[in-house]
């Protein structure tokens, strides 16, 4: 009688099985890889520096401290702001309040101890480099926490204002991802830094607003008035039409008679083309979360197009 | 940038970034006692470290200067941090008042204003006193308010570590673990400025103190986390003991061992008639004029209060407080108002009167008068007035049980209490066959047991209406407890009488037929025992009464109500 090992059939068998088995395992872990970078927001992390990296090239900065800096508040801040708001974020994004809840405690010690770090980190650069650092997490607590409005009935959470919600994390990241190189590098404020600091405001601003038409409902029953909550959809969708085609006209006018020069702006508005593609799609997708993870990507677009015309690669 | 000096350096950013990071999670854990100030000390900390980093990494003297002076900002915020830290967390917050705060903050804006304007006073002075090897800037203080600030700062932390003391002898293990953390978080940076005040650390001229403070980071993190310092707060037991001695109803009294009071509640104080703030330091043997020497321990007098009309009575209880040497440390008087139980007994007394005797005297005068007929309506006067006087006697037996339930009952013998009881029924009912069935061991019960086998056994018997009326009764002790069980061969109770007893009160449409089934369950009640009917085989009822026997002194503390 053969013994079932030696069966060929089975032997086959056996390996099919295997495989199935160690491509279900591959498929199962680079779903939690993807869980993880997208509900810890760990993806922004990586934007957040390359952004960082977009001013060195486009400043001609000495490389810094600042991107891991910038790197490590971004995941602090808004991996933070999901440990708050994991109750509240429940209506709109249950997968990641689920999941933000599961790990609060471990979510909640790396984000403490990465704000630390980058605030260690920015004492190297200076008192610039550490007040800069120290912006996110202060705008953040006047945006987002309970701890304002206990100062009187007066205050509430800036993140309940229209237009001052954004409109303050959009000025808190402009000015973290633009200033903290310059404060490293000791640099002056020129012009040209001016310009890409309108830039990644604007820009900023319209990412803010795009997960905003995802959240409208949270964020009505939140009493947080948002472009989508006060407007609607459709005048939303305008409103980051005309910010982008703002930025397309402040562009070629600093292309014309500014400092920017013609690499610079093409890539930036190239990245303005996709971003008013994606404008399209705000209300009209029914994967809202990628469409704010597509617009928060335009800056990889940025920064290849300025490493491929300006340093050549 | 700066220089590479000691590792004293790379020390100091270590312990920003820890500080920062453990004051985020502090900020995260608000309002939970302790964690506000907890955010300032270590904000505090990491101020300090930072304003010792840029000092010596300036690039001139003044640079170096300036930062020192700032520096103090950060110093003088950890002592104010540190105590308040203490109290809200160990449940002291009332001492955290905006006016308290304020009083705090004197010496350290103080502080901070003389290092800022150093040059035009010298009080604190703040000047370059040498370059080290890597040519950073070394910068000396001193000066008359050097001295007073580092008093104020080391007064801070003592007094800040006598309350987390107080956890350490908790007896709750939780916060003994986080007090110990705490502790260590504290003594490691005090001891570290002693130590570098005293020129007794290497570090080059730099205060190593804000990195010690790291250490303190570390160990208040471990408290977060590991035991759950927020999380299992010890910071209401002290406000609960507070919010009970301050409004329990009953007056409260600390007196210490020299008959000084110590402490009293509102409650104490509107008793007796004073301030409370003025009875502190009065002697108590003068406030609390109690007939008669006052027991410890249980021991009982009567307070009066008030004018008579007014006059409230109050149970007077003195407790010992001893230490865990057994030394005698102070006493808690406890006043319970017991006006109303007064009246009760007093209510009680007069119907006692006038069941026991006028009653009976106008029973007797109207059985005088019927006997001067001799007809059959005479007969019937002369059973109705002595159903009268029947129950007359059981109202009479219930005030008994009443009275006796807030004292303390005597004690009979099992096999007495039985005897006596079946004695007396054989007696007023010479039809009944009646068994007994002694114990075999005997025991001390409360003799108002008697009341409740009495009435079983009249009842047993009294509506046994057959030819062959039989009534057993047995007893037997099952471990701390004395059963007697009466048999009878009866019709049995109704079981509208037993619902009645088991709902516990009667309307004018809904009610019982006597007395008798109340006093067995009152009787029960009262002597802390429990009474159980069920039917018999053929025919009749099987009532089992459980009572505790007696403690080893005879008597047994009767139930109280209050």
């Amino acid at each position: 009688m053969a013994s079932k090992t030696n069966d060929p059939a089975a032997h086959a068998d056996d390996i099919v099985s295997r495989r199935g088995e160690v491509s279900a395992s591959l498929a199962h872990a680079c779903s939690r890889i993807k869980d993880v970078l997208t509900y810890s927001s760990a993806y922004l992390v990586f934007i957040a520096m390359v952004e960082v990296l977009t001013v060195h090239v486009v400043l001609s900065l000495p490389l810094s401290p600042a991107p891991v800096v910038v790197g490590l508040v971004t995941f602090s801040v808004y991996a933070g702001d999901r440990i708050a708001d994991a109750e509240g974020d429940a209506l709109s994004t249950p997968e990641r309040s689920a999941f933000v809840t599961r790990h609060r405690e471990a979510l909640s010690l790396l984000t403490a101890g990465a704000y630390g770090v980058a605030i260690a980190l920015a004492i190297t650069g200076g008192p610039v480099a550490l007040a800069i650092t120290l912006l996110p997490g202060g705008f953040w607590i006047l945006y987002a926490s309970d701890w304002f409005p206990t100062l009187g009935r007066r205050f509430k959470r800036l993140k309940q204002v229209l237009v001052v919600n954004s409109a303050m994390v959009a000025s808190a990241w402009a000015i973290a991802v633009v200033g903290l190189p310059l404060a490293f590098a000791e640099a002056a404020i020129t012009p040209l830094s001016g310009v890409v600091f309108v830039y990644f405001l604007v820009d900023t601003f319209v990412n803010t607003e795009i997960p905003n038409v995802r959240d409208v409902e949270a964020d009505a029953a939140d009493g947080v008035s948002t472009l989508p909550v006060v407007f609607g959809i459709r005048r939303t969708r305008h409103a980051l039409y005309g910010l982008d085609l703002f930025l397309v006209a402040f562009v070629v006018l600093t292309l014309a008679f500014g400092p920017l020069t013609v690499a610079l702006a093409g890539a930036i508005l190239v990245g303005l083309g996709y971003a008013l593609v994606l404008a399209w799609f705000v209300g009209r997708t029914n994967a809202p979360g990628r469409l704010a993870i597509a617009g928060e990507s335009k800056h990889l677009v940025v920064f290849a197009l300025l490493l491929v015309s300006t340093a050549g690669l | 940038m700066l220089p590479p000096t000691t590792v004293v350096v790379p020390l100091l950013f270590g312990s920003v970034a820890i500080g920062s990071g453990a004051a985020i999670l502090a900020w995260r854990e608000r309002p939970n006692p302790g964690a506000t100030p907890l955010v300032w000390l270590l904000g505090g900390q990491s101020v300090w470290a930072t304003c010792i980093i840029f000092s010596l990494s300036a690039e001139s003297v003044s640079g170096t200067l300036t930062w020192t002076k700032l520096g103090w900002i950060g110093v003088m915020i950890v002592p104010v941090a540190w105590i308040l830290f203490a109290l809200e967390y160990t449940g002291r917050d009332q001492y955290i008042t905006r006016r308290n705060v304020a009083l705090l903050s004197v010496v350290p804006v103080l502080t901070v204003c003389l290092a800022v304007t150093e040059q035009y006073h010298g009080l604190l002075y703040v000047r370059a006193a040498g370059v080290t090897a890597d040519g950073a800037v070394v910068a000396e203080q001193g000066g008359v308010w050097y001295g007073v600030a580092a008093a104020y700062t080391y007064l801070l932390g003592v007094l800040g570590i006598v309350p987390i003391l107080g956890l350490v002898s908790s007896r709750a293990t939780a916060f003994r673990g986080q007090s110990a953390a705490l502790l260590v978080g504290i003594t490691t940076p005090w001891a570290t400025n002693v130590l570098y005040n005293a020129g007794a650390l290497p570090s080059a001229g730099i205060d190593p103190t804000p990195i010690a403070f790291a250490v303190s980071g570390v160990a208040y993190l471990g408290a977060i986390r590991r035991f759950r310092m927020f999380g299992a707060n010890p910071a209401p037991t002290w406000r609960a003991k507070e919010f009970l001695f301050d409004h329990i109803h009953e007056g409260a009294i600390v007196v210490d061992g020299h008959d000084t009071i110590v402490e009293i509640n509102q409650t104490g104080a509107a008793i007796l008639g004073v301030d409370a703030d003025r009875a502190l330091g009065a002697s108590a043997s003068e406030l609390l004029p109690v007939s008669g020497p006052i027991q410890a321990d249980g021991g009982r007098d009567f307070l009066t209060v008030g004018t008579e009309s007014t006059s409230q009575s109050y149970d007077v209880t003195m407790t010992e407080l001893t230490d865990r040497r057994d030394h005698t440390l102070g006493y808690v008087f406890t006043l319970h108002n017991v006006t109303r139980y007064l009246q009760q007994q007093q209510r009680l007394k007069v119907l006692n009167r006038v069941l026991r005797h006028n009653i009976r005297t106008e029973a007797n005068i109207i059985q005088g008068y019927a006997e001067r007929t001799a007809d059959e309506t005479a007969k019937t006067i002369k059973r109705r007035t002595m159903r009268i006087v029947e129950l007359s006697e059981k109202g009479r037996d219930a005030i008994d049980l009443f009275e006796d339930a807030v004292g303390e009952w005597n004690q009979s013998s099992l096999d007495s209490l039985v005897g006596d009881c079946l004695a007396g029924a054989r007696d007023a009912f010479p039809d009944v066959a009646f068994e007994l069935d002694r114990p075999t061991e005997d025991a001390p019960v409360p003799d108002g047991a008697a009341v409740v086998v009495n009435n079983l056994i009249e009842n047993a018997a009294v509506h046994n209406v057959g030819s062959d009326r039989r009534v057993s009764v047995s007893a037997w002790v099952e471990g701390d407890q004395a059963v007697v069980q009466i048999t009878d061969n009866g019709p049995g109770i109704d079981e509208y009488e037993l619902d009645i007893l088991d709902s516990g009160t009667e309307t004018p449409l809904r009610h019982g037929s006597g007395l008798g089934l109340w006093l067995v369950k009152w009787g029960t009640e009262t002597i802390g025992g429990s009474v159980d009917f069920e039917p018999a085989e053929p025919t009749g009822t099987i009532a089992t009464v459980t009572v505790p026997l007696s403690g080893s002194d005879g008597r047994t503390p009767a139930p109280r109500d209050g």
